[in-house]
């Protein structure tokens, strides 16, 4: 059979030249050759579930012509015994990175031979992938270089033999080629993966459109820098696309007198995936990066495939319930590196049960009823799709559902189901062959079928030097030679008479064996070289005494290395243990994540507490609450206890509202700064939060529930901000505080000048780009109003920075500023009082004390640290004071973290200030009820009130006290913190890590020898 | 705390402002001229029992007598300190105080010099006496900070200062206290094997200079000229002075303390994030651990979130010697007394706290015989406040250091009183 694969491989080589479209004119003779085949006794999988035994194929002119058992073969079909042998539909993988060259490859590479931590790779990219010099494209595209809609994989594939030598080894014929750079990288393309010319190997153009949430290093551009400036880039760039469609067909119907609309190829491009016409594949890079892909989709109108990222399982409802497609990667992690206690240690529990669920992700998605794609993609370089997809079965996955995700599943969704996906009468002949049931581990697939054209996919004639071999040197006498180790790094031993000596080196390339050994054993001094021309049975070569003499050799093999095959399929089974995991699911899946969210009781009575209630009744002493399905119904001494309630009796112990952060930068995912322009107000934090962060758990563990979250100070005009509540285990979505105040965030001072090598260089500068934003977005409102008004012309474009500002002047959205001098802060009022709006607050206002007034007069709430300065010079007169100066001159003033692990302890900050002269229930005012009002969000949180949320801490004493610490946190009256449950918490961490770290230790173990990979390191510290 | 409470702060608030003296005063403290006696408060002595309606007599800064019915000197001033309490000057082991004014102005920072063994350089020289910073450690109770280099393998010498005086020489109280020594990363086996490397032979190479120097006018030794790293570690080698080892994870801990078993030095562990991982070898080998800081977060994600505070009270139960620095940049030594607090918020019992920033860093950075508590003897370097000094709301309302009577005045405190000043004109204004 072997020698029938070698024949057809020739003969395309031989044909290679004539392998050209049916439009080329013939060169020289004309090539009519048949392809005419029937496979015969082969088992046939038709379709899942669809098997025929003993069937036959018969393949004219790359068409499945008939299939069936006991047809008729036609007499002119070249017969191909199949017995013994699977034939599967050929797989199709929908996210496949073939056919381009990848800007970023060079410096990737860089990256991987230097080994660099997981943790340090995005800031060495910065310096080892420089931006392309030359631009990426020319003529009429969009001004964004990342932007690449335009961009058509059809018009540019390239065949790349060993790329898709790859693919074909895992079973696939077709491929949906994505193009390889970009955040909108352009419009894929279905390719064949047989060897052909371009024209017969593209199948289907402009299949989708293909999105990521990562810029691509190597084709330059300043903006954007960060996650969310790129969700922004992708929002603004649907915006424009739907603007440019309506700007042209009112440019074409308006006639003259219109202003021309630009052209755009890359919006032009856009119009049918942003009209729904055309699916837009997302790259989701994990689960929380399918919701804001889902996000985009829901705003925007699109049709979504999801590019999965082996993460989906942790919320696989979300994921169910979005319905839609999913392009799922094998990428399953690693063993980590928990060779040593400490090694271990550095590894965190999030990244040990994603080694244990991860590979359980294809069945779960499966089971779930998700529609799943399987992609070969993401895996890396040293890892076999096919294992991968054994183990995917073997932990979950169906066999029939496997089977349908990698054909009919995907032949659907690009509309090919009418020639791809099965092997029924008609479609294209392309398809798998295995020597059993292609599921199951050491089944090889031997050859591949694409178009009615046979490839060879196993090890292509790998000679096997291992084994014995008797060895007759001329002159010198008989030897016998021992060759073992692995097919990649060969060892040896030499015997002659009784004696054994270890080869000083034996290695082959495949046509040439050379053996190196001391020459001890046969009485000479020095190194005996040998070599030879590789053969299986007999070896002719020349060799090299240590005196220079040459001399003829021989060797005929005794036996073949009798491990081998019983080693390989050892190693095989045991490489990765088939045990199911047995962990629980938990929100998040990671250490203290939650398994349901915690019960919200009808009522709670809090009993016997000193409560503060941050409201008109003050301060209590041996007060209760009632609290009645997360809202607040009554503070007071004695009150009645519901039938039911649960009671909690906090004799001694102090109750406060949920602590109120305004200032927070956790819990962003991608970058806190859209540093790519010093105008940023399209960005917004409500894209990227990111739940699942373990400060989440410890701000509750401080007492600190609602918080918000903030763009960084890097530009004047800085972005859009998220107030957020502590409720861990939540979605991103679920974390906001509805009703919340939208804010904006302004920047002034040092951090905005900071970079010399754009606008503004000075606090002159600082004034005037603001200034001239505002003017800009009063030009916008009114632009749009007269298009109100008239509706003639061509339309305004949605504009996403002006739309932000607007609000401000609307008074939609308020106005954070960070400041420290009181130049800036008494400009920028200044400045807003010119144009209309006020400054809802300063940030950081180090010195609002010396302008105290001017912020009480114009409305400006001041939030302030208690007593950071000097850390640079325009915080040099930070004084401790300041809370004390503010709040005497009635300004509205509250306390800020600015910093996640401040933020878990601001109870403690507060009560530094009782040393300034600040009394206790002012002191709590300023993390809790000021900071609510500053914010917007007073009516709903920060004091304990009738009617509120019940978000509540109860504290071991007095809160303002250093020695005191929480010990209940309540949000939405459901207790998220408890330090007893804390307690018990840190027992099921520490026993689920030993569980996983005893599970890895066998993988990593059994996987010794094969060659089975430990990653070097994970990022499992935070 | 009650409403009483709030008003004494107050009241107290304004007995200190109202003090102060004019504006860029803040001048260095008057030598003692006469005994004093502090009168009638609680005494926490630190090393022995509190003793309530103590009083305190001190004499050319030194403490003289400590007891209930002290007997008070002719001439003495005597200051009633009825309701209030005394308590022991702290100590800060490792800050940047005078050695750093703004850290993102270069020109103000003298910390880590050029190169990697820095064993000869000097923190003393470079203690800025004027610095803005000072005063405000000063009136926040801290007698002593640690000037402490930073960078490179071999930082430099570490300095006690003293938070009052002239200059630097003025201030000096002990130097050096400790060769600073920074403890290679141990992930990168590269940098680590390169930089123990380093480490290794500078002191095979200061051994090696001892030896030749002392070797001097022996026969046939000729002139070893001077060589200005080796002569600094020379007191190291014998022992005299102690090397203070930055190591916070667990490799990088027991690799130090190997190493200094090797070189036979006397090492103090400084850092100590997962000091809690190695308590028995601690114990085993007699290793202080400076823990800085106390308040923060957890190193790794599955750790429990108190993991840092409650490190102090695993030393303390384990019996290891230790005390706690706080915050290194020069602006927050005032927040000293924070990180023991937090350690008693988790369970370190409030009496030893006090002893983790007073007494403990006395005996491990070797001064034990004149500082960290109310003792008979030691220096009068006190702090008269109204609560336990480790209490957020308490408020230090005087400072002696050697029985000299600080100004309680700094920059916060000025600016307070500036723009006070603005305001109050207003009012007069209307």
């Amino acid at each position: 059979m072997k020698r029938l694969v070698y024949f057809f491989i020739a003969f395309l080589m031989f044909n290679a030249n004539n392998a050209g479209g049916q439009t080329l004119p013939a060169e020289g003779l004309r090539d009519n050759t048949p392809f005419v085949y029937a496979i015969t006794n082969a088992t046939i999988v038709i379709s899942p579930g669809n098997i025929i035994e003993n069937g036959t194929l018969v393949v004219r002119n790359g068409v499945i012509e008939d299939v069936g058992s006991g047809i008729q073969t036609p007499a002119d079909a070249w017969i191909h015994d199949l017995e013994g042998r699977t034939i599967y539909p050929g797989f199709i993988d929908l996210w496949a990175e073939i056919g381009f060259p990848d800007p970023d490859e060079a410096g990737r590479r860089q990256l991987r031979a230097l080994n660099i931590p997981a943790e340090y790779a995005e800031i060495a990219a910065q310096f080892l992938i420089p931006p392309s010099e030359q631009p990426a494209s020319s003529g009429a595209v969009h001004w964004n270089p990342q932007v690449r809609s335009w961009f058509d994989a059809s018009s540019a594939y390239t065949y790349d033999e060993d790329r898709v030598k790859r693919y074909r080894a895992g079973g696939f014929v077709l491929a949906n080629a994505v193009p390889p750079a970009g955040i909108f990288r352009g419009r894929s393309a279905v390719v064949s993966l047989g060897e052909d010319d371009n024209t017969r190997l593209v199948v289907k153009p402009d299949v989708a459109q293909v999105v990521s949430f990562e810029r691509s290093r190597g084709l330059g551009g300043r903006y954007p820098t960060s996650l969310m400036g790129v969700i922004s880039l992708i929002r603004q760039t649907f915006y424009d696309t739907q603007w440019y469609e309506s700007a042209h067909s009112a440019y074409t119907a308006g006639g003259r007198g219109l202003e021309r609309p630009e052209l755009n190829l890359a919006l032009g491009s856009l119009i049918p995936a942003g009209s729904g016409m055309q699916p837009v594949i997302f790259d989701t890079g994990d689960e929380i990066g399918f919701m804001r892909a889902m996000a985009i989709a829901g705003e925007m109108s699109f049709d979504l495939w999801a590019r999965g990222s082996g993460y989906e399982y942790r919320r696989l409802e979300v994921i169910r319930d979005a319905g839609v497609p999913v392009i799922l990667p094998l990428n399953f992690p690693d063993t980590p590196d928990i060779e040593s206690p400490e090694s271990a240690m550095n590894v965190s529990l999030e990244d040990l049960r994603h080694w244990d669920l991860a590979p359980e992700n294809p069945g779960m998605l499966s089971n779930a009823g998700v529609r799943i794609a399987i992609t070969g993609s993401g895996l890396g370089n040293n890892k076999s799709f096919l294992e991968q997809l054994r183990v995917a079965v073997e932990r979950g996955l169906d066999q029939d559902a496997a089977l349908d995700a990698l054909t009919l599943t995907p032949a659907n969704l690009l509309g090919l189901e009418q020639h791809y996906g099965s092997l029924e009468r008609g479609k294209v002949a392309s398809f798998v062959v295995a020597d059993g049931n292609i599921f199951e581990r050491s089944v090889k697939v031997e050859e591949v079928w694409i178009d009615g054209k046979p490839y060879e996919v196993a090890a292509t004639g790998k000679t096997d030097l291992r084994g014995r071999w008797q060895a007759e040197l001329d002159g010198i006498g008989q030897i016998e030679i021992e060759i073992s180790g692995t097919e990649t790094r060969l060892r040896g031993k030499l015997k002659k008479d009784d004696k054994s000596a270890d080869l000083h080196r034996v290695r082959t390339d495949n046509q040439r064996v050379t053996i190196g050994f001391r020459g001890d054993s046969i009485g000479v001094d020095g190194i005996v070289r040998l070599s030879a021309a590789v053969a299986e049975k007999e070896l002719f070569g020349i060799g090299e005494m240590p005196d220079g003499e040459f001399f003829n050799w021989k060797a005929t093999r005794l036996s073949d290395h009798e491990e081998s095959r019983n080693e390989e399929s050892r190693n095989e089974e045991s490489r990765r243990p088939a045990l199911m995991s047995e962990l629980r699911m938990l929100y998040p899946s990671m250490e203290y994540g939650f398994e349901a969210l915690p019960e919200m009781p009808d009522n709670v009575v809090v009993r016997n507490a000193t409560i503060w209630t941050q409201g008109p009744l003050g301060r209590l002493e041996n007060a209760d609450m009632l609290v009645r399905h997360g809202r607040i119904v009554e503070v007071g001494r004695g009150l009645d206890v519901p039938r039911g309630a649960v009671i909690i009796d906090a004799t001694g112990k102090h109750v406060t509202p949920g602590l109120v952060d305004p200032h927070l930068h956790s819990s962003i995912r991608g970058g806190v700064n859209e540093v790519g322009n010093n105008m940023t107000p399209e960005t917004r934090i409500i894209d990227v939060i990111e739940p699942d962060n373990i400060w989440v758990y410890r701000l509750l563990a401080g007492g600190m529930t609602t918080a918000n979250l903030l763009h960084g100070s890097a530009n004047p005009v800085g972005g859009q901000d998220a107030v957020v509540k502590m409720r861990w285990g939540a979605l991103p979505g679920e974390l906001l505080l509805e009703g919340a105040k939208p804010g904006l965030k302004l920047a002034l001072g040092e951090n905005v000048v900071r970079n010399t090598n754009q606008y503004p260089n000075t606090r002159m500068g600082a004034e005037q780009i603001i200034r001239d934003a505002f003017q800009a977005a009063k030009d916008y409102v009114a632009k749009q109003e007269r298009w109100e008004r008239e509706r003639t012309g061509i339309p305004p474009r949605k504009d996403l920075q002006l739309e932000a500002m607007a609000e401000v002047l609307r008074g939609e959205r308020i106005i954070h500023a960070h400041a420290y001098r009181q130049d800036e802060m008494q400009m920028l009022m200044r400045l807003a009082d010119d144009m209309g709006f006020r400054i809802a607050t300063f940030e950081h206002t180090v010195e609002g004390y010396k302008i105290a007034d001017i912020l009480r007069d114009h409305g400006a709430g001041a939030i302030i640290w208690t007593d950071w300065s000097s850390f640079k010079v325009e915080a040099a007169d930070g004084i401790l004071y300041n809370a004390r100066i503010l709040l005497g001159q009635e300004v509205l003033t509250a306390l800020h973290s600015d910093n996640t692990q401040l933020s878990t302890r601001m109870n403690w900050e507060a009560g530094k200030m009782l040393a300034t002269g600040i009394d206790e229930i002012t002191a709590m005012d300023l993390i809790t009820i000021n900071p609510a009002k500053m914010i917007g969000v007073d009516e709903m949180v920060g004091s304990l009130e009738p009617g509120k949320h019940a978000d509540f801490v109860i504290w071991s004493g007095h809160p303002l006290s250093g020695f005191t610490h929480a010990e209940q946190t309540w949000v939405d009256g459901r207790r998220y913190f408890d330090r007893e449950q804390d307690m018990l918490m840190r027992e099921e961490v520490r026993r689920e890590r030993a569980a996983l770290i005893q599970k890895a230790s066998a993988a990593a173990s059994d996987s010794q020898g094969s060659g089975g990979q430990t990653a070097g390191r994970t990022a499992g510290t935070n | 705390m009650d409403t009483k409470r709030v008003i004494s702060v107050t009241i107290i608030f304004i007995a200190i402002f109202s003090g102060m003296p004019g504006l860029n005063a803040q001048m260095p403290a008057i030598h003692q001229a006469a005994p004093v006696a502090l009168k009638g408060g609680t005494v926490v002595t630190v090393s022995g029992e509190t003793i309530r309606g103590g009083t305190v007599v001190f004499e050319n800064g030194v403490i003289t007598t400590v007891g209930v019915n002290a007997e008070i000197p002719a001439g003495a001033e005597i200051v009633d300190i009825t309701g209030k309490y005394v308590f022991p000057a702290m100590i800060h082991a490792r800050s940047s105080l005078g050695l750093s004014e703004i850290s993102r102005v270069a020109e103000t920072v003298d910390l880590s010099e050029h190169g990697s063994i820095n064993p000869n350089v000097r923190a003393q020289v470079a203690y800025h006496a004027e610095s803005d910073h000072i005063p405000v450690a000063r009136t926040h109770g801290i007698a002593i900070a640690v000037a402490t280099p930073t960078g490179g393998i071999v930082s430099g010498l570490s300095a006690a200062m003293l938070t009052d005086g002239w200059n630097w020489e003025e201030m000096v109280y002990r130097a050096p206290v400790a060769m600073i020594i920074n403890w290679p990363n141990m992930a990168n086996a590269r940098v680590r094997d390169n930089t123990l490397e380093e480490l290794s032979e500078a002191f095979n190479a200061a051994r090696r200079y001892k030896q030749a120097i002392e070797a001097a006018g022996e026969r046939g030794v000729p002139h070893h000229n001077r060589d200005v790293r080796w002569e600094a570690m020379i007191p190291v080698l014998k022992g005299e002075v102690p090397v203070h080892i930055n190591a916070n994870e667990i490799r990088q801990i027991q690799s130090a303390i190997n190493w200094a078993e090797k070189e036979n030095v006397r090492m103090v562990l400084v850092g100590g994030r997962d000091a809690g991982y190695v308590l028995p070898q601690l114990k085993e080998k007699n290793i202080p651990v400076i823990v800085t800081p106390v308040i923060g977060g957890p190193s790794r994600q599955w750790e429990e979130y108190d993991r840092s505070y409650t490190l102090p009270r695993m030393l303390y139960d384990a019996g290891i010697k230790y005390c706690i620095a706080g915050d290194f940049a020069p602006a927050y030594a005032m927040r000293l007394a924070h990180h023991p607090s937090s350690a008693v918020a988790f369970g370190l019992p409030l009496e030893e706290a006090v002893k983790t920033v007073t007494l403990y860093p006395a005996k491990i950075l070797g001064f034990e015989d004149s500082m960290g508590s109310v003792e008979v003897g030691k220096d009068a370097s006190l702090i008269i406040t109204d609560g336990n000094i480790l209490e957020l709301s308490t408020v230090i309302e005087q400072v002696y250091i050697k029985g000299r009577k600080v100004e309680m005045d700094d920059r916060h405190r000025r600016q307070y009183e500036r723009y006070m000043e603005r305001y109050n004109r207003m009012v007069d204004q209307e």
